[in-house]
């Protein structure tokens, strides 16, 4: 046995700057969700991307092989996976986010590192797996591509990125908020789930916004109200021949910026309630 | 209320007869019971408004200052706001009113365990747990095999957490949190847990920790262990501060006060 006293004090002590510190545990938190998540699970990745994937070939059977439809944006399964792989980092996310105090209760009530962490860890660890999940989206791409169908690439594949950098702040100010709200409120956990559920037809997914306008021209403008309208529109933008719409764009990028605002105040506000209550 | 923790800071707290602790006017609210009602506004109200029925204050207008290297014990009755001092002071949870000043890195022996994530193995769980408590990988690496020497469990390295037993999950915990280098620790009754010899080593560690110039902060309800490892005491009574003096005057006047029935 070794308690050795003398080496108590490390020789170099590198002591943290704020921003340091909240990136180091950041990342600790984020690399601990998917190590558990890989290391407990068989297939790993795979379930990743099998949710979506699975999703994209029924749309795309129901759609294109039973009613016809959907043909507009050939080829519809790269349209479907634009708009479901985005989908599900941010549902995902979201549903994580309303467990985010209760399910770490001990490990928040024993440190200190800022708590917002505890949101933005699900955020990066769900934007992480939503990378990971792309090369599924490049393969349908490349296929497309030997087929009459081809999705067009142009250089509107550069605002991608945009789109990402996008969807991570409105998934971390819808996440701020959702998060303090459930530990006063626990029914609200099935309330997001069952807005989420909903909000994935009110999002253009399996469709575009233009078809919305074409059941109803106030259907478009309602939709693009969604801030996901706007995103997706930029994931889809460098595929298709349809051009980008700058007003939901432009919506989506307002919308995202001010419910990052909001959540951070919100968060701030209860954080002092949430460590009583959890 | 504000926390400095820069290596500036960490070495004012080393520095003895330096401030580490302020509380001043310290004060919690809690509700009743879980079931009242709680409304938005209640949330977004600004802190430190009068008492509403279906609230108490399990702790309020505490006031003291605790300097480098010193050892204080906080001795009451269970639900006089022992626990809830503490967490104060850890800064995981915060005053509703007054404010707690923290100056240098604390190492909470309270709710050890609860970082630990059961299907991670052992070694997974130290370097996350340390690393949430700001050591670096590469003083992990130089502490760890000491840190599995003392929990006693060299074999048990790359099991998952979750197969350990309950000893051996608190002697982890206590071995990782134990090697934290903060100038300040809290020690929350984690002692009561683990065999005789296991505690001996524990008292051990503290000890030299003290030797050390740090700074330690005690809740017990153990007059032997109190009286052995503190030089100052806190009363809390009723959610107050009611003694602030030597150990051994504050231990017989908690003792005067509830006396057991004989």
């Amino acid at each position: 046995m070794s308690v050795a006293a003398a080496s108590v004090r490390a020789p170099a002590d590198p002591k943290w700057t704020p921003a340091q510190r909240y990136r180091r545990s950041l990342w600790l938190l984020t690399s601990r969700d998917l190590r558990v998540r890989y290391s407990t699970n068989a297939l790993g990745w795979l379930w990743s991307v099998l949710d979506p994937l699975l999703m994209a070939a029924i749309y795309w059977f129901v759609f294109t092989q039973v009613f016809h439809r959907g043909v507009d944006h050939p080829p519809y399964i790269v349209f479907l996976l634009t708009g479901l792989l985005p989908w599900t980092w941010f549902s995902g996310a979201i549903n994580d986010s309303a467990k985010a105090f209760t399910r770490d209760a001990k490990l928040i009530r024993s440190t200190t590192i800022p708590r917002s962490i505890w949101v933005t860890r699900i955020v990066l660890s769900k934007g992480i797996e939503f990378l990971f999940s792309l090369p599924v989206l490049v393969l349908f791409v490349v296929v497309s591509l030997f087929t009459d169908e081809p999705a067009r690439l142009d250089w509107q594949l550069l605002l991608f990125p945009l789109a990402i950098v996008l969807q991570a702040i409105l998934t971390t100010g819808v996440g701020l908020i959702v998060a303090p709200l459930v530990v006063f409120f626990r029914d609200l956990e099935r309330a997001v789930r069952l807005v989420l559920r909903f909000g994935f037809y009110a999002t253009p997914i399996i469709f575009s916004l233009g078809d919305l306008g074409r059941v109803h021209p106030s259907l478009e403008v309602i939709a693009s109200l969604n801030p996901l309208s706007g995103i997706v529109g930029i994931y889809r933008a460098g595929f298709f021949d349809e051009p980008i719409d700058w007003l939901a764009t432009a919506i989506g990028t307002a919308v995202s910026l001010v419910l990052l605002a909001v959540g951070l105040l919100v968060f701030r506000r209860t954080v002092p309630a949430v460590l009583k209550e959890i | 209320m504000t926390s400095v923790d820069s290596p500036a800071a960490d070495a004012a707290a080393r520095e003895p007869g330096a401030a580490v602790i302020s509380v001043r006017g310290a004060g919690i609210r809690f509700r009743r019971n879980r079931t009242s009602r709680r409304s938005f506004k209640d949330l977004f109200s600004s802190r430190g408004r009068r008492a509403r029925p279906g609230e108490f204050w399990p702790l309020r207008g505490v006031d003291f200052e605790v300097r480098a290297g010193e050892a204080i014990g906080v001795v009451g009755r269970n639900g006089q706001g022992k626990s809830t001092l503490l967490k104060l002071v850890a800064q995981v949870m915060i005053p509703d009113e007054g404010a707690v000043d923290v100056r240098g890195g604390v190492a909470p022996l309270i709710e050890i365990t609860g970082g630990f994530v059961n299907d991670l193995t052992v070694r997974d769980n130290v370097y996350l747990t340390a690393g949430l408590h700001g050591m670096s990988k590469a003083e992990i690496d130089a502490a760890f095999d000491e840190i599995i020497d003392f929990a006693e469990i060299p074999d048990f390295v790359d099991t998952p957490y979750k197969h350990l037993s309950s000893g051996m999950k608190v002697r982890i915990a206590f071995a990782v949190v134990s090697r934290l280098d903060e100038p300040i620790m809290l020690v929350d009754e984690v002692l009561a847990v683990g065999d005789k010899a296991f505690k001996a080593k524990c008292y051990r560690r503290i000890d030299e920790m003290l030797a050390q110039g740090r700074t330690l902060f005690f809740v017990s309800h153990s007059e032997r262990d109190l009286l052995r490892f503190c030089t100052r005491g806190l009363y809390l009574d009723k959610g107050r501060l009611v003694l602030d003096a030597g150990i051994k005057e504050v231990v017989d006047r908690y003792n005067d006060d509830y006396a057991p029935k004989k």
